[in-house]
């Protein structure tokens, strides 16, 4: 069961604090619970921590793993740099858009899975590599990334 | 050869070099970091003993000892290697420059796509903790130190220092202007030192070996031994420790690779060359020695790398200046082009070599004056415009002008 977003808000000025520079493990622990950061916990942080709602909001939009918009309790995110490419990158994205019908940063309609594309993930020597919900996986072919993918709760 | 201190097999025992760099003064331990001539292993170059020295000067009873774990440079997995085995050789030099630079917080940045790492890095923390090696009164020395880990958030920007450091304060991952540097005014705006994962794992060797013998570790000038990721078309990519200076050919003999097109040093930002000149060095004086090695075989079309490289740049660009922020746009769009066919020749590209020297010059840190090293070593070193068309898909034929 997915928590209140205020609440995990709550629960992160206790372990963090309401200082300014708590504010990118406050998004964190709300990026990480629900996969996306939605827009009444960036106003309960603001609240919190005595800054803007557009400041909170300009640090979320900043990073690309933060996200304002929903996504799947399952986050792919396969690397799409050179490494990677050289050795099959394609042709594992290829795969999981058609096993899955989404293409990259989409969702699907029952929200299991979004998939991403993110640049150098530091897997360089066991290329092609994947993280899924950040825990690595390598040395990927088309049909052992549609079996993760097809593993996930 | 390989000269391995780093990720040699007989190591001294964790937290050895930190005993030993207490019973030394702040200042000696400083000047032994100095004299080693070690550079900033993250890619700058900065002499450490310099930063540590300027950090220590600065007066505040609050100082930041900050570690750089946000490697993001497209080819680079050097410090994830040394995270998953050395966490605590990494923490014991962090705890060793908190006791140069009079600092009792350590911070380690960790990029988010490391995340999987935290445990590996907290079980290293406690046993420190365990040994007495962190905490309060450490040894009785009347030293405090501990660390936490923080995380980043998919930004490549944020392993620029100072970048990092708006991160860590809850910001965005802009860039600030410099001066006041770090070491005057950094975290929160006290005295803090930002180093490299690798250069912090250094340091405990330094303190145990002394200084003249991990200078000597270097050929000629340089000073001590390297980590470089070598992947791309090798049989053995991975991890290697090289003297610092060494020539690119014997790394790339260690990974083993037959046909050589192209190798790029250094990552995104780095350099690429020709087979024919693997004969250089890898130093801050000749190939950035920053951590990645990509070799590419005479199959790979280099404009496709290209492609590959200014997308990385432009999605990466913190948008905050606009030489970087519109320029490696254009530059993309000039590949785009070039690959398309719409450019097919040297001269239509002057204007796009003009923009990159501009950006090399005005941009604010070093992501946009770097961006450009592809684009320019890519065209001039691999694309042949004395055929027709580089794509072969020539606008001229086409009849479009």
């Amino acid at each position: 069961m997915l928590r209140n977003p205020e609440e995990i808000v709550a629960d992160g000025i206790k372990e963090f604090g309401s200082e300014h520079e708590s504010i990118m493990q406050l998004l964190t622990k709300v990026n990480e619970e629900l996969s996306w950061i939605p827009t009444i916990a960036i106003e309960a942080i603001a609240k919190a921590t005595g800054i803007s709602v557009a400041e909170v909001y300009s640090v979320v939009s900043f990073y690309s793993f933060f996200s304002i918009e929903p996504r799947g309790r399952n986050i792919v995110r396969l690397c799409s740099t050179i490494s990677c490419t050289m050795t099959g990158q394609g042709k594992i994205l290829e795969a999981l858009i058609d096993e899955f019908g989404i293409e990259p940063f989409e969702t699907t309609d029952d929200g299991r899975l979004t998939i991403e594309t993110t640049p150098c993930i530091g897997l360089c020597d066991q290329a092609p590599a994947m993280l899924v919900n950040g825990e690595p996986h390598v040395k990927l072919t088309p049909e052992k990334a549609c079996d993760i993918v097809h593993g996930l709760e | 050869m390989e000269k391995k201190v780093l990720l040699a097999e007989n190591q001294p025992e964790f937290g050895a070099g930190f005993e030993l760099a207490l019973t030394m003064s702040p200042a000696d331990v400083v000047f032994i970091v100095r004299d080693s001539g070690i550079k900033g292993r993250g890619g700058a170059g900065f002499p450490t003993g310099i930063k540590w020295n300027l950090a220590g000067a600065a007066s505040s009873d609050v100082k930041y000892v900050i570690c750089n774990a946000d490697e993001g440079e497209p080819g680079t997995f050097k410090d994830r290697v040394l995270l998953e085995k050395y966490s605590e050789r990494l923490i014991e030099g962090m705890a060793i420059g908190g006791y140069a630079i009079g600092s009792s917080h350590g911070i380690i940045y960790l990029r988010a796509e490391y995340s999987y790492l935290i445990p590996t890095i907290e079980d290293a923390r406690k046993n420190m903790i365990a040994r007495g090696l962190l905490g309060k009164n450490i040894r009785g020395k009347g030293y405090d130190f501990d660390v936490e880990i923080r995380t980043g958030s998919g930004a490549y920007i944020c392993g620029e220092e100072t970048a990092l450091i708006e991160s860590l304060e809850g910001k965005s991952g802009f860039p600030r202007n410099k001066p006041p540097f770090p070491v005057n005014s950094g975290y929160l705006n006290k005295p803090t030192i930002v180093n490299n994962v690798e250069t912090f794992c250094a340091v405990p060797h330094i303190i145990l070996g002394g200084p003249e013998w991990y200078a000597d570790l270097g050929i000629g000038d340089c000073s001590g031994t390297k980590l470089f990721s070598i992947s791309g078309d090798v049989e053995k990519p991975g991890v290697y420790e090289l003297p610092m200076g060494a020539p690119l050919k014997d790394l790339i003999d260690l990974a083993g690779a037959g046909d050589i097109q192209a190798v790029q040093v250094g990552g995104a930002s780095g350099r690429t060359i020709p087979a024919t000149e693997t004969h250089r060095s890898l130093s801050f004086d000749d190939l950035p020695p920053g951590g990645s090695v990509i070799v590419f075989d005479s199959t790979v079309n280099m404009l496709e790398v290209l492609e590959n490289f200014m997308e990385f740049f432009v999605h990466e660009s913190c948008g905050q200046c606009v030489p970087c922020r519109e320029g490696t746009l254009q530059l993309m769009y000039a590949v785009d082009d070039l690959i398309s066919g719409d450019i097919c020749s040297e001269e239509s590209l002057s204007d796009y070599f003009r923009l990159a020297e501009a950006m090399r010059i005005t941009s604010k840190c070093g992501l946009g004056q770097t961006a450009v090293n592809c684009f320019v070593d890519i065209i001039n070193n691999f694309v042949d415009f004395t055929d027709e068309c580089v794509s072969g898909k020539c606008c001229c034929e086409r009849g479009d002008r």
